[in-house]
């Protein structure tokens, strides 16, 4: 509980309690403790294989974890829980790869999840699409299909696909190190863009100018622990450890 | 197509020593086959009983010579052409073994109706009821396969097993014999139904099984992401890009199908082999009869390597990744 | 084995509805349909073949009619695979075989043969060019036949033939290999290719030699028949009152002349009766 409570800015939606996972020998998360509160942006950072996507592939449990708690939105995640599509449905999640669905256009992947999912009626699904396409700036391309978008594009679509769910948290894996370094910056504001309207959003990227705009909180992890954490502007400039300390020499050099 | 290189083969018209030894190695297989005996020595030896050494030479070196530069002519032609000269050289080649059977045409005209009628029709509609409820029953085969559930996988595996591993006819026999002991009454098509898309209903499994293991894993989780349950991920998520995966595989069992659909006669089934194989018996008019129907097959793949075709182009255009 | 059939038999009587046949079950869904459901394999003419209208036609065929005609019902034909006709449990998809069925032993235990209603002449064939002039001119040649018929067990000098009026017989070949075929037809298409290209002989019946003959293939008859078969009507087991009822029928068409007058319809020849 020691790295928590600053920035409060409204309830809380996710906490993790104690947490520990394993694939099978291998102690891939040890004592995890992280409370995310409505609004906030989280930015997760660490060396490669330090646990931080696997960390937040456990809070819409695409990864299960073995000892501890997850609470997301008051709603605790287990291995036989009924209701994992609802917790998912509010938890957004934007992939290092895209992963958009290759047989449907950019309109059918965003309407997908609202359609078949919330039963929403076509019409409706697909203005709450195309009012996101818009604010990724790319409604021009509703018609074609993933493979014919740029990377940049493609992960743009990806994020507008998950905010037409409106989930209340939105999670990112490495959503930039695919891509070609001339389409980060479009990814990074559209970002940038979307944390300016209020959304919660867990940031797991090694790009620190984005961490220090927009994060409320920067967490350093590394071996599987959450290192420390702080707000950026502290992170940056007095990294409490030594780990902390040369990774971000590292990185900013 | 194989991912063809930027660089050109040397053609056959640059190659002399290639031209000599296909014309040594014709000449040689000519001789030995011996040409006197065929059709394509007839119009060279006028005289069966006269063919000496000396004409017998002279005809394989004139044919020798004629497949070589036959060859050499094709080799120039552009990639169409070359396709559809080899492919009416060769089908040319099939209706000369056709002919030299000698077979009665008016005959084969007088029974092709019925042929088509009766054994097109059954044949058909016994293989597109077969391959439909194949095709259910390797989707939820294949899921069973994958799925964590001992039952299912038990199930499924101890089923895919057997039919794949006991012989059709066997099979066939064994339904309609044996479901009357236990108080089931099947009647013949029914049973040779059950019996088909049991059968392909195993093999196709693999397939889908295959198909379905192919899609990245991202896909899953994309879709989980936003909520799906396993139904609805499957249904619209896996299975439509495991679809133009399996389709050449799939058409495979199609054709497969059609052809081993024939097993069905032993239960007295009038379909096309059945037919092939009694009505021409009485005029001892067999041959024919087994020729006619072996195009009709023919015919009949070749439109489904069309519709094949047609499909795979469609996902080709439309599912790209 | 005996558990296993008494497992077998207590299964069928649990399931009740393709139970064991009592005696009159047949005889009384016949009369009640008004239909004779026949079994017979097309594929062995001039006994039975799908003639110029592709409808069934031959000496079964119309012996088959003919008893159905004395029953006073409807004749329908079905035409599943010989296997499945001689294998027995015919779970009442059809009521009679009228297919030159030799009544052997082994078959007797599953089937019942209320009659016999003629006897065919088993002769040899050779190629025309052959140069043998006596049956025993074939020992240690190659001879073809078809599969598990009574001329394979002719040729394997394995031939029991238990029925009545049957003219003793001795075997005459002593064969060098015997090629076995799944009918007759091709049989006569391998001695077609010429004497010793496949074959040098082969057993069959005459009546069949004859009409490939009349069909220009190049063969001819050696010989005086081997042996005569007689060949029967068929019911499955259980229903003694049809079995008894077809055998007086089959009789009464003998002596009225009928199965004579088909005989010599399809053979030129009466066939129906022995002397």
């Amino acid at each position: 509980m020691t790295h928590e409570d600053t920035n409060a800015v409204g309830s809380e939606i996710i906490a993790i309690r104690d947490m520990h996972k394993w694939y099978g020998n291998f102690h891939a998360l040890k004592d995890i403790n992280l409370t995310v509160h409505l609004g906030e942006k989280i930015v997760v950072c660490g060396p490669s294989g330090s646990g931080k996507s696997t960390m937040i592939r456990c809070i819409n449990r695409l990864e299960g974890h073995q000892k501890g708690t997850i609470h997301v939105d008051g709603i605790e995640l287990h291995e036989d829980m009924r209701n994992i599509d609802i917790v998912r449905q509010e938890v957004g999640m934007v992939f290092q790869h895209f992963n958009l669905f290759p047989h449907m256009t950019v309109l059918e992947n965003l309407t997908a999840g609202p359609m078949w999912v919330k039963k929403l009626p076509r019409a409706e699904a697909e203005d709450t699409a195309r009012r996101y396409l818009e604010r990724v700036k790319i409604s021009e391309q509703a018609e074609k299909y993933p493979s014919q978008l740029s990377g940049g594009q493609q992960q743009r679509v990806a994020i507008a696909r998950s905010l037409c769910m409106e989930p209340k948290v939105l999670l990112f894996d490495e959503p930039t190190s695919a891509l070609d370094p001339e389409m980060v910056s479009e990814v990074l504001e559209t970002m940038e863009d979307l944390a300016g309207t209020g959304v919660t959003m867990v940031c797991v990227t090694h790009e620190m100018g984005f961490a220090k705009a927009v994060a409320d909180r920067v967490v350093f992890m590394d071996e599987g622990r959450i290192i420390e954490s702080g707000e950026p502007v502290e992170f940056f400039k007095n990294p409490e450890s030594e780990r902390t300390k040369k990774f971000l020499d590292q990185i900013l050099s | 197509m194989l991912y063809a290189d930027t660089v050109r083969n040397r053609s056959l018209s640059e190659q002399p020593v290639l031209i000599a030894i296909i014309f040594a190695v014709s000449c040689v297989v000519f001789a030995l086959v011996g040409l006197h005996h065929t059709l394509l020595a007839l119009p060279f030896l006028p005289q069966p009983e006269e063919h000496g050494l000396v004409t017998q030479g002279i005809a394989t070196l004139v044919v020798a010579g004629l497949f070589t530069l036959n060859i050499l002519l094709i080799s120039r032609l552009r990639l169409r052409l070359q396709i559809f000269v080899v492919w009416a050289e060769l089908f040319m080649c099939f209706l000369i073994f056709f002919f030299a059977f000698d077979l009665n045409f008016p005959f084969i005209l007088t029974k092709l109706p019925f042929l088509l009628t009766q054994g097109v029709f059954t044949t058909l509609y016994v293989s597109a009821i077969s391959i439909t409820i194949a095709t259910v029953l390797a989707i939820f085969g294949a899921i069973a396969k994958l799925s964590s559930n001992g039952f299912a996988f038990a199930i499924a595996s101890f089923y895919t097993s057997m039919f794949r591993g006991l012989p059709l006819l066997v099979q066939i026999y064994l339904i309609y014999l044996g479901l009357p002991q236990l108080g089931i009454f099947v009647d013949a098509v029914p049973a040779g139904v059950i019996a088909l898309s049991l059968c392909y209903g195993a093999y196709m499994t693999e397939i889908f099984r295959a198909g379905i293991m192919s899609i990245d894993k991202g896909q899953w989780e994309a879709a989980r992401s936003i909520g799906f349950k396993f139904g609805l991920t499957m249904r619209r998520v896996i299975l439509p890009q495991a679809v133009p995966i399996i389709v050449p595989p799939l058409g495979n069992q199609f054709i497969a199908m059609l052809k081993d659909s024939s097993l069905v006669s032993v239960l007295g089934v009038w379909e096309l082999m059945y037919l092939a194989r009694t009505l021409g018996q009485r005029e001892f008019r067999h041959l024919e009869m087994l020729l006619t129907v072996a195009i009709i097959y023919w015919v009949m793949t070749i439109v489904f390597e069309i519709v094949q075709g047609r499909i795979e182009s469609y996902f080709q255009k439309h599912h790209r990744r | 084995m005996n558990t296993f059939k008494k497992l077998a038999a207590v299964a069928v009587a649990l399931t009740m509805s393709a139970g064991a046949l009592q005696a009159g079950d047949v005889l009384d869904k016949v009369m009640a349909d008004g239909v004779l459901r026949i079994s017979t394999d097309p594929a062995w003419p001039p006994q039975s073949f799908l003639d110029e209208n592709n409808e069934m036609d031959g000496f079964d065929v119309d012996v088959a009619r003919a008893i159905a005609a004395k029953l006073g019902v409807e004749a329908a034909f079905v035409t599943p695979d010989w296997s499945l006709i001689t294998a027995g449990n015919w779970a009442g998809r059809w009521d009679i075989s009228v297919g030159s069925m030799t009544p052997t032993k082994e078959r007797a235990e599953v089937l019942s043969f209320p009659a016999i209603y003629y006897y065919v002449p088993a002769s040899v064939a050779v190629h025309n060019d052959s140069d043998a002039q006596a049956h025993s001119d074939l020992n240690g040649r190659t001879i073809g036949v078809s599969a598990a018929s009574t001329w394979e067990q002719y040729l394997r000098h394995d031939l029991v033939i238990d029925a009545v009026g049957v003219p003793e017989f001795d075997y005459e070949i002593d064969p060098g290999e015997i090629k076995t075929y799944g009918t007759d037809i091709p049989v006569i298409d391998e001695l077609r290719l010429g004497d010793g290209v496949r074959i040098n002989a082969m057993i069959g019946s005459l009546p069949n030699f004859l009409d490939a003959i009349k069909n220009g293939y190049p063969i001819r008859v050696l010989g005086e028949p081997l042996f005569f078969e007689p060949l029967a009507v068929a019911v499955d087991l259980g229903d003694e009152e049809f079995s008894a009822k077809v055998g007086e029928i089959v009789e009464a068409l003998r002596e009225d002349g009928t199965l004579a007058e088909l005989s010599e319809k399809w053979y030129d020849f009466d066939f129906a009766n022995t002397n």
